[in-house]
């Protein structure tokens, strides 16, 4: 690549350049919170016994969810894509170099990976549906009287979990032209983003399902009503401190590699150094030190470390507040990243 | 120490807002802890139940007023730069009373019901989507109920100016008024509420001298202080500090130079007021664009916020010095002379000059800069002869309409920020 | 919370503000941004063309939620929020006197917070912009305000005495 393809492709010098929307952050977000959700399911799978059944949060919710949100995450990568048609041609070839293939190729596996991991506990979570639908204890018990597929599933979902993680952040890191991009921290903090808003959901999906004493009296009504559809069990709540445990160091982890990250550009080139002041002081400062590192890693961090602590009660709060974190994060970095740009450095 | 940070630029807007965030955090806190999430305690205050109501924000007056006061009258905060919302008499009585109806009948007012509803109460959350209602209905009958709600203005002004009192005085009557108030109010929950003064109150059947009472006595403490201090308001003549003003001109810290503000003007920034300091017979003919007229008899204290940048300019190097002189004196920390008055402004700027044919090419790229500058504000380049060639001096260009063709100078009209400030 | 120290607690977050930004605090402006916002965004017509509207969306150069007011009030819903969970007063509830119903106390509620929006804007100020902070730095408008807040509320008392009492 020479210098003159990286300061072109800017919206502000070439102004035919597509500016990406809403579509892209949305699903850079989905796609984090599935691979943070498909490796704590991963994890989950291998350290319990393969034997018991249970309903599980982490490993039948948290996969069949994760189906969903990256249906609509795929769904919002479609809609900004310019040639609709041709989305079939990414998976006639192997490019080892582009992100854009390594992506298009893992998400063909997130699929497969997420149903199995699903199928594995469904009857016990979803009785109703087991019952209509036999096959599904069938397959259920097939994979749990194996355990080497058992433990071949927990594998493949940490692995392309992992994947999917840092693949979000390579892909913004990929594109030479913007400067704030141009960084090995975005994988990894993309990663562990996804993963803090993965352990929020599920932590946040048992603070609505535990019994009535410890519940805000609101989730009441809409619980009770889905619990008699599927004539639910009780879901593990048990590991609701063990989930806003891991969350805590997911956030820790999150805000330190966000500290490299800036560090990172701070001590770099002058173009580096305006692409972080983007965040730390320009235009989108509010945005991210309110939404981003306020409202998204430390006040949940806090609230968090009270509830350990049974110091307040457990609520959806800090679930709710680490998810839209996390969504502002891709936000804002996706929209600092197409403002910050090589020219500037240019006299 | 300069305070209000924020005035003095110690941060940006950008700041300014995760600041708030964080004094909002406060102010939440204490409007929860101090039981205001809750309409009953709320409106126990118009039944004589509980009078938390007068003494949470009556204790939280007159701790600010205090305050503001000392800091003030220490020199450590510039009081008249502190926002004060203008007084529209009779709107805000109308307002007052119509405010004090919603404040019953909904047992919330506008932040109390913030809290209420950050702590799941429902009634909170109507309120506000009540608030808001109210607030869609009131701006679409704005436009017929403008005039009555700009009636009786009289600006920004306090008690202290308006009945000719002191300042420190008011300061020391508020303090006692209020204690007056909260022992009243004490002695009410306990014969019409039927309350015993429990640990606290500071009508607690206790001979020792709690902590509550101590506070008591130290605010009154610092009233008293203030009734023999002054106005905390900074005074119009400062103490000229003569060596810090000999520094400040000796190393030309004072000046802009011409190509400086053209740049400033370009950018359209506008943290900054240009002052031209000719008559206005001058001015008319030709100023430097996003200039006022202010001739040096019409400088005062008061003419602009203490905490501008002023920059000073005149066709008259003597006037503008002692304009700069008088302005520091007042005590305006930065002010600006341009560099040369408008005369190097005409050569600099608007006629530059083009260097010589074998002149180094960083000249031409400079000097193309300059062209394009000079354009921008309606003038055009010399020659690099013209000194033989056009014996005539440029004249300025003439203040008309802008043409299409070329650029207006009005462009360069400092963009003022139109967002109010007050609540 | 004893109200003494609460309300010396509130001060001292007040005279920070006058410290830090040369400004006190507020609430019911950065409901108007918003409400501006949202009108803006459905017939920006309507809302440039409404002179109370236009106020509060500025000269659009930067968005005009990214206004002091309503991060202050963001801070104020999360303040709150810690302060109720540490006190362990989180709760779903309606506040209510014993002999009202709850769809009359909501009623009543909604008919209140209409006021005070009207109320509000009529004294360019609520209980928190004019009365507090115009009350600690003296201004005229303010103490008048404050007076009749309290002449208003008072004066109400007796009628709604079955919604509270």
């Amino acid at each position: 690549m020479t210098e003159f393809t990286l300061y072109r492709h800017n919206p502000l010098l070439d102004p035919a350049v597509h500016v990406w929307g809403w579509e892209i952050p949305v699903y850079l977000f989905l796609g984090g919170l599935v691979a943070g959700l498909m490796i704590i399911a991963g994890v989950r799978l291998l350290i319990m016994r393969p034997t018991a059944r249970q309903a599980l949060v982490c490993c039948t919710v948290g996969p069949l969810i994760g189906l969903v949100l990256l249906s609509a995450g795929m769904f919002a990568l479609f809609l900004d894509l310019s040639h609709k048609f041709y989305v079939w041609r990414l998976y006639l070839a192997f490019e080892p170099t582009s992100p854009m293939s390594w992506g298009a190729w893992i998400l063909l596996f997130v699929y497969p990976a997420l149903l199995a991991n699903a199928l594995t506990h469904l009857p016990e979570a979803i009785p109703a549906l087991a019952k209509r639908v036999p096959v599904l204890v069938t397959i259920s018990d097939y994979i749990l009287a194996r355990p080497r597929i058992v433990v071949g599933i927990g594998l493949a979902n940490m692995a392309i979990g992992v994947a999917l993680g840092i693949y979000t952040g390579v892909l913004l890191g990929a594109m030479g032209a913007r400067p704030l991009w141009n960084s090995a921290v975005l994988g990894p903090l993309f990663l562990f983003s996804g993963l803090s808003t993965a352990a929020a959901l599920l932590h946040g999906i048992l603070v609505l399902t535990t019994p009535d004493d410890e519940r805000p009296q609101f989730a009441d009504f809409l619980l009770s009503m889905v619990a008699r559809w599927s004539q639910a069990r009780p879901l593990d709540t048990r590991i609701a401190p063990t989930l806003a445990q891991a969350d805590n160091s997911f956030l820790t982890i999150e805000l330190g590699l966000l500290g490299f990250l800036l560090i990172g550009h701070l001590t770099s080139t002058a173009v580096h150094q305006q692409a972080a002041g983007l965040l730390l002081t320009g235009p989108y400062a509010a945005v991210f030190w309110v939404f981003v590192v306020g409202l998204g890693i430390l006040v949940p961090l806090v609230i968090q470390h009270l509830e350990l602590l049974h110091r307040i009660r457990h609520t959806i709060a800090p679930s709710l507040l680490v998810l839209s974190g996390g969504l502002v994060l891709r936000f804002v970095l996706v929209a600092a990243g197409q403002a910050s740009h090589w020219a500037t450095a240019l006299p | 120490m300069n305070a209000p940070f924020f005035k003095y630029a110690l941060f940006g807007d950008e700041m300014s807002l995760v600041v708030a965030f964080v004094i909002g955090i406060g102010f939440g806190f204490f409007l929860e802890r101090a039981g205001f999430g809750n309409a009953r305690l709320l409106a126990a205050q118009f039944y004589f139940r509980d009078l938390r109501v007068l003494k949470v924000m009556f204790t939280a007056i007159i701790t600010a007023m205090v305050g503001a006061y000392l800091l003030g009258r220490l020199g450590l905060l510039d009081l008249s730069l502190v926002y004060l919302t203008p007084t529209f008499l009779v709107p805000q009585i109308a307002g007052g009373l119509i405010l004090g109806a919603g404040f019953i009948i909904g047992g919330y007012c506008p932040g109390t019901s913030c809290v209420s509803a950050a702590t799941g109460r429902i009634d909170g959350m109507v309120y506000l989507a009540g608030m808001i209602g109210g607030l869609l209905g009131f701006a679409e009958v704005y436009p017929s109920i403008e005039r009555f709600t700009k009636i009786t203005a009289m600006g920004q002004i306090t008690l202290a100016r308006q009945f000719h009192l002191s300042y420190g005085f008011l300061v020391f009557a508020v303090v006692l008024m209020a204690f007056g108030a909260f022992v009243m109010a004490e002695l009410a929950e306990k014969f019409i509420g039927g309350k015993e003064p429990g640990p606290g109150a500071l009508l607690e059947p206790v001979r020792t001298f709690t902590p509550v009472r101590r506070f008591a006595v130290v605010l009154t403490g610092l009233g008293v202080v203030a009734l023999f201090a002054g106005s905390p308001y900074r005074s119009a003549l400062a103490q000229v500090d003569t060596k810090q003003l000999a520094l400040d001109a000796l190393r030309a810290a004072d000046q802009v130079t011409a190509d400086q503000l053209a740049d400033w003007l370009v950018e359209g920034r506008n943290d900054y007021l240009l002052v031209d300091v000719r008559d206005a017979q001058s001015f008319a003919a030709y100023h430097i664009p996003g200039a006022v007229n202010l001739p040096l008899s019409g400088l005062n204290h008061d003419f602009a916020q203490r905490n501008e940048r002023v920059v000073f300019y005149s066709d008259n190097a003597i006037h503008t010095a002692q304009a700069w002189f008088l302005i520091r004196s007042l005590g305006f920390p930065s002010v600006y002379i341009l560099a040369g008055g408008l005369e190097t402004w005409q050569e600099a700027v608007l006629y530059p000059r083009a260097p010589a044919a074998g002149a180094a090419p960083k000249d031409q790229i400079d000097f193309a800069k300059r062209m394009a500058v000079a354009k921008f504000f309606g003038g055009s380049a010399r020659g690099a002869t013209s000194e033989v060639a056009n014996p005539v001096a440029p004249v300025l260009p003439k203040l008309a309409p802008p043409s299409p063709t070329a650029p207006a100078p009005d462009n360069a009209q400092p963009a003022k920020k139109k967002k109010k400030e007050g609540c | 919370m004893n109200p003494y120290w609460a309300g010396f607690g509130l001060g001292l977050v007040l005279l920070a503000s006058f410290v830090i930004m040369g400004r006190g605090l507020g609430a019911s402006g950065a409901f108007t941004t918003a409400v501006a916002t949202t009108v803006h965004a459905i017939a920006p017509a309507h809302a440039e063309g409404n002179a109370f509207y236009a106020e509060y969306l500025g000269d659009g150069a930067t968005s005009p939620l990214k206004d002091w007011l309503v991060f202050e009030v963001l801070g104020v819903f999360l303040g709150g929020f810690l302060s109720g969970a540490l006190a362990n007063r989180l709760k779903f509830t309606i506040e209510k006197g014993p002999r009202i119903t709850n769809p009359r106390r909501l009623l009543l509620a909604a008919i209140g917070g209409a006021l005070m929006g009207i109320g509000a804007k009529l004294a360019l100020g609520c209980t928190s912009g004019q009365a507090l902070t115009g009350g600690a730095l003296l201004n005229l408008g303010s103490w008048a305000f404050m007076m009749c807040v309290f002449g208003g509320a008072y004066g109400l008392a007796w009628f709604l005495r079955r919604a509270w009492l």
